[in-house]
Formats: C-alpha cells, structure tokens, sequence
C-alpha cells in the first residue's frame, strides 16, 4: 500500500517526538505495544497473521499520534479488536480486556480509565481514520515461503534457515521495519540473515537465469547489500539490548495528577504532565530487580540470539552467549522444501524458554520464563 | 429523502471538508451527493453508508469491503472509479454514517447514450466494450461480483473512457434492498438472479453482453416488466434453453413454465450492425448456463478484440 513507508528522518520526527518523548523510548514503547499484541493474540489463539496485521496498525497509528496522547495499551488492544475483524478471526472486545487485564499490571491497565471496552470501542474509529482505511496488510510471511519454494540445496538446512528466517520475521514486528521496507524487501533480507546464520548457501535456484547473481533479484528489484544488512541489523538489535532498558514507562508509571478530561478521545495521559525528558536516556538498573511492572520478557528472549558466524564479520556477536543453535531450530524439520507451503516454523515467543538464562538466577527475577509456557505454535497456513 | 446538512467534516489529518452541492441519485444503495472538496475544489462524489453498529462496533463485513475497496484502489485501474476518501458523519448510538469519496464522473454510459442519437462507429463500441471488460475484468480478478452492472454505473470521462462505480459494499445493498422499495433494474439481470439461483461472476459477464447489444443498437436489449417476464423476453429473444440445461436443484420455477416459447429465438435486437464476430461473442456472453457462459478475461482474448480492425 503506498504512502505509509518512511525514511529514518521521518521517524526520529514522529508526533511522539514533537511531543518530547526521546526515540530510545519511543522506540521501546512501540516494541512493548507489539509484544502486548502479540502475547495477547497467541493468548486469545488469534493467528500470527491477525497478530502482524494489528501490530502494522498499531506502528502507523502513532506516525501520527503521540504515546502522550494514546496510551499504548489501549490502542495495542484495539489494533488487535480490528485486525481480528479484518482478518476475519473476530474476538469480542470485552474478550481482549479481559486478556489484557491478565497480561497487564493494575497499573498499566489503569490507563484504560473507568469503561475499558468504551474507551476501545471510541478508538476504533479513530484508529481507523488514522489508518486511513488500509485495513489490508501484507506481512512478509507468505514472501518467505514463496521464495524458499525456489530455493534448492540441502532440504533440512533450507527448513532450518526457513524457521529462523520466520522467526526474524515475528520478532521484526518489534521494529519499525514494516514502516520502512515493503514486505518483499523484509523477506528477503531476513531469509539472507537466517541463511548466513544457519550457514545456509543459496547456490542455485529455479528461474535462475544469466544475468542473476543473487536469488532475490529474481523477486526484488534493486536492493543493495547495505539495505540487506540494514534491516538485518535492525532485528539483531533487538536481541542486544538490555532488560533494563524498558524499566521505565513513564506515561503510564506516573501517578495521574490531574483527571481526564471528559473527551475520551484526546485524553492526554499523565505523561503530559510529566514529561519524559527528551535528552536522557532511560535509567539502568541493571543490577537491581526490576519493579513489578516491567515488562514480562526481555528482548533477548524473543529467540535464541543467533550464534556468531565465524567469517561473517558484518554481525557482531549479541552481547548474550547463546546456544550455537537456539532451541526453536530443535523443532523437528517440517518437512522437504517442495512441501514447503505449510513448514511449521515454531513461533519463537511463546513455547521456548530463553536459551541463555542466567546460571544461578531463579527464574522471573531478571529474565522471562513464561510461567505456563503453552504449547501452542504459531503455524502458518496450510 | 430530505438533504439536510450540506457539510461533511473530515475531522482527521488531511482536514478535507466537503460541501454538498447536489444530489446525484438514491437507490438501492443509498445516495449519492456531489460535493466540492472544499480545501482543494475538486468536485466529488459522495456515498453516503449507513452503518449499523453492534455492540462490537463495525460490523465485520463493512470492515471487509471497505478494506476491500481501498486495496482496488491502490492497483489504480484506469477502468474503476477513484476512491479518494473515507470519512464520517453523523453518529448515533446504533448508526453510524459513513461517507465514501469517490472521483466525480459527470456523464454514464446511459446519458452518453442518449447524447449520442446517431450511435457509434464499430471501433468506438468496440473499445468501449474493451474497456468495460477490463475493468470487470480486474474486479473478478481480485473475487468481487460486481452484480448491478448496467449503463447507469458505467462512467464515461470527457475523453470517452470508462470507469466502473458502485461495486463493492455489496453485502450493504442487500441488505438496504430489503428495506426499500426501490425498483431496481431488471434488464441487465442474468438469468440465474431471475431463477432465485446462486450466482458468481458470470452474471456480470451476461450485464455485459446486454450492454454491448445496446452500444449498437441504443436501446436496452431485454426490457420485461417483472422478473418473470424478464425471463420471458429473454427466452423469446434468444430462444427457450434445452431441458438439460435447465437447472436441477434449488429452483422453484419449472422449464415446463416456460413450454409455449419457442427453442429459436426471434433475434430482433441481433440484425443491423453487429458483425458476426461480435454477434458470436455476445451469444457466448449471453449463454444461458452460467458455466457455459465466456469469462471476462476469456471475452477480452475473443476474436472480436483481437481481429485487425477492419474499418467503418
């Protein structure tokens, strides 16, 4: 869909940004507000499709509002009632409050004032104008597995590099990269990461021609290796940074100093009256527990962190040691890459605990174990 | 159906406002208002839909269509009309009004009908099918029945190129037809609408051939009074089709109902002008069996279309 691609200057310039909030913490609102989708959507055993579509609307919303204005919570949870209806696997909107109650501290649920389905419902029409409509979202899951069809070479490697590939592509919904590339360009990019990860040469191809150097010029037009290792690094900085950093969530965490006003639509949140100072960067504290409304994951748990390859230098190691081969890869291989319509490539969020806990640190102090990790998978179509 | 406010404000980032200068038509549908963007000038059309709500907001299926309709309008068809904005009116606690902005075509294919007393070359007719097919075309392309297609919602700009309006929100017709008592044409039905069957895309591709037949003879080919006798002029103009075409399941109307009309048509509407290639594309457009009946992708590839023009 034209028009909701924007460069980086453009996004350091959000509404949020006019409206004092630094980027680091813009940035980790956005990557919080996805999360929330997501976990709430794998709760509900909504579709990673309905999943990626409501976290789509959820980033351009805030292209043209502010974090002050909307509190993230609210307009995660009504990204997710609409994409629900769009993609035609609707919940009821009491349904995801009574999820996201579950899901959320009392105080970040606070921010859902006192009629939490009617401050969903109001959102809904204005979410909708927001997105101008464009309720129809691609995500680059189906790319992903239309090009690993061409793809040939050993079948279990390409399956292996194929679930990694789909993993980069859920944990991508953290970033800001659907705002940036067309699904197509993502796909490409994070398969090319998970091939260089899981050593997966792409040599040959169907449709390969003479003038090809690369399979993805077969489907991309183009597209640089600066532009490949670009989005590469975007996801891989998920995996580095620290759970410290989303200790603080300061328009939600401050005590409300005044009440709303009676419009629902344009409540300013506390944050307004405590604004977040736009030069510094959120406390570390790292060596103290985290409170009891951090966030119940840590980035680095999204997936195993990809093991450094020796000989390819343009990623560096993430901060994290990591299994050689993080534990979704365990995941029986789906089967031969002809059949590769349906790989049931793990969704990496929910069934794996981190791969790199601590030693000696009990779990749920600094790292997230999910308490009853479900064993439900994120399957793609059939 | 009184207009009663003239304004429609667009309270979102693009700050469009609209002024409401007349209104172009109400059926079945609803209404249609022609309107002046006032921040630009640019005359528009305004759809006005009536959403009803549900206590989980908008209904799931005006969600669809509308995503739907956005989604056509990202492909920029030179055949389909623009869908410029989407913004809302007036709201009650189980209704809510919404508008959808569409590009303002002043003429259709009926008034550039009758603008046209003497009629068209062949090359015109031609192309004006060409263009009408590739627009349907690319709506079943992309699995949308137009199901109302006739001359009145086929647009003709200044330059005489045509844009199908009036697609989509389909569901929202229906629904709106029960409640009204609009009369809603019957000429340009298939035959499977009239027989109260299940119906896909061949019944556009039938609405066509109707308007082909027009083109050249400009005067709308099956006139009937009902649905019945719809069916009846049909028949008597093409002929009654065979028992075995007839179909089996699901019909209340029996092929012994229609016994006293003849198995060859009169074909009154099908001397004069048409070429036989074209005369054989329309009868496969208008073949009864809508299994039977030609594709719009396969109508474009027919000779008629392919041929070297030969002249007048």
């Amino acid at each position: 869909m034209p028009g909701w691609y924007y460069d980086k200057k453009e996004l350091k310039n959000t509404p949020s940004a006019q409206d004092g909030i630094d980027y680091q913490t813009e940035m980790r609102y956005r990557k919080e507000g996805a999360r929330f989708i997501i976990d709430t959507g794998i709760k509900m055993d909504l579709g990673y499709s309905t999943s990626a579509t409501g976290v789509v609307y959820f980033h351009r919303f805030y292209m043209f509002h502010s974090f002050k204005q909307f509190p993230r919570y609210v307009t995660a949870c009504c990204c997710l009632f609409l994409a629900g209806k769009v993609e035609e696997t609707p919940k009821k909107c009491k349904d995801i409050i009574k999820t996201a109650r579950g899901l959320l501290t009392d105080q970040k649920f606070n921010t859902f004032g006192d009629d939490p389905k009617e401050e969903v419902m109001t959102l809904e029409r204005i979410l909708l104008q927001t997105i101008k409509f464009d309720l129809q979202v691609e995500h680059p899951y189906a790319y992903l597995l239309k090009y690993a069809k061409c793809l040939k070479g050993d079948k279990v490697k390409l399956n292996k590099m194929v679930q990694m590939a789909w993993t980069f592509v859920n944990d991508s919904l953290c970033t800001t990269l659907a705002l940036q590339w067309e699904p197509e360009i993502i796909a490409v990019a994070l398969m090319y990461l998970a091939g260089k990860l899981s050593q997966f040469d792409v040599i040959d191809w169907t449709g390969r021609t003479a003038k090809h150097l690369r399979w993805w010029e077969m489907f991309v037009e183009d597209v640089t290796m600066d532009l490949l290792e670009d989005i590469c690094h975007q996801v891989l900085d998920l995996y580095s940074q620290t759970p410290s950093q989303s200790n603080e969530s300061p328009p939600q965490n401050q005590p409300r100093l005044n009440p709303p006003p009676s419009s629902s639509v344009a409540r300013p949140s506390n944050g307004q009256n405590n604004p977040v100072s736009p030069d510094q960067p959120p406390p570390m504290h790292s060596s103290i527990p985290p409170p009891s409304d951090v966030p119940t994951y840590i980035y680095g748990t999204f997936t195993g962190a990809p093991p450094p390859v020796p000989g390819f230098p343009g990623f560096s190691a993430p901060p994290m040691s990591a299994p050689p081969v993080p534990p979704h890869m365990a995941a029986p291989p789906p089967g031969p890459p002809p059949n590769i319509a349906a790989p049931p490539p793990v969704f990496p969020f929910v069934n794996h605990p981190p791969p790199f806990a601590p030693p000696g640190v009990p779990p749920g102090a600094n790292y997230y174990q999910p308490p009853n990790p479900p064993h439900r998978q994120f399957y793609p179509p059939p | 159906m009184a207009d009663r406010s003239s304004h429609f404000s667009a309270p979102d980032q693009t700050g469009h406002e609209y002024e409401s200068l007349s209104r172009i038509g109400s059926g079945a549908y609803g209404t249609v208002y022609k309107a002046k963007d006032k921040r630009t000038n640019r005359v528009v059309a305004l759809k006005k839909v009536c959403v009803a709500l549900t206590e989980d907001g908008i209904p799931m299926n005006t969600l669809r269509e509308i995503g739907l309709l956005k989604q056509l309008n990202a492909h920029e068809h030179p055949n389909i009309v623009r869908l410029l904005d989407i913004c809302y009116g007036h709201r009650t606690g189980k209704e809510l009004i919404m508008y959808l902005v569409f590009e303002h075509v002043e003429q259709d294919l009926g008034s550039y009908i009758e603008r046209n007393p003497r009629g068209f070359n062949t090359i015109q007719i031609k192309n004006l099918s060409r263009e009408i097919l590739n627009g349907v075309d690319f709506l079943h392309s992309n699995r949308i029945v137009h199901r109302d297609l006739k001359p009145q919602n086929l647009l003709v700009t200044f330059d005489g190129h045509i844009k199908l309006a009036d697609f989509g929100l389909a569901k929202t017709y229906d629904f709106d037809m029960k409640l009204t008592s609009v009369v809603v044409t019957l000429w340009y039905r298939a035959p499977e609408v009239l027989l109260g069957l299940p119906y896909a895309t061949p019944v556009d591709v039938w609405s066509i051939g109707c308007i082909i037949v027009e083109l050249y003879n400009l005067t709308p080919l099956f006139c009937g009074t009902s649905e019945g006798d719809q069916l009846t002029t049909i028949f008597r103009e093409l002929g009654r089709p065979s028992e075995t075409d007839w179909p089996k399941d699901n019909i209340s109307i029996k092929w012994e109902s229609f016994r006293s009309i003849d198995s060859t048509g009169y074909m009154h509407n099908f001397s004069g002008n048409i070429c036989e290639t074209a005369k054989d594309l329309i009868m496969r457009m208008l073949t009864f069996d809508p299994i039977k009946r030609i594709s719009a992708m396969e109508a474009l590839n027919h000779t008629y279309f392919t041929e070297e023009p030969i002249n007048t």
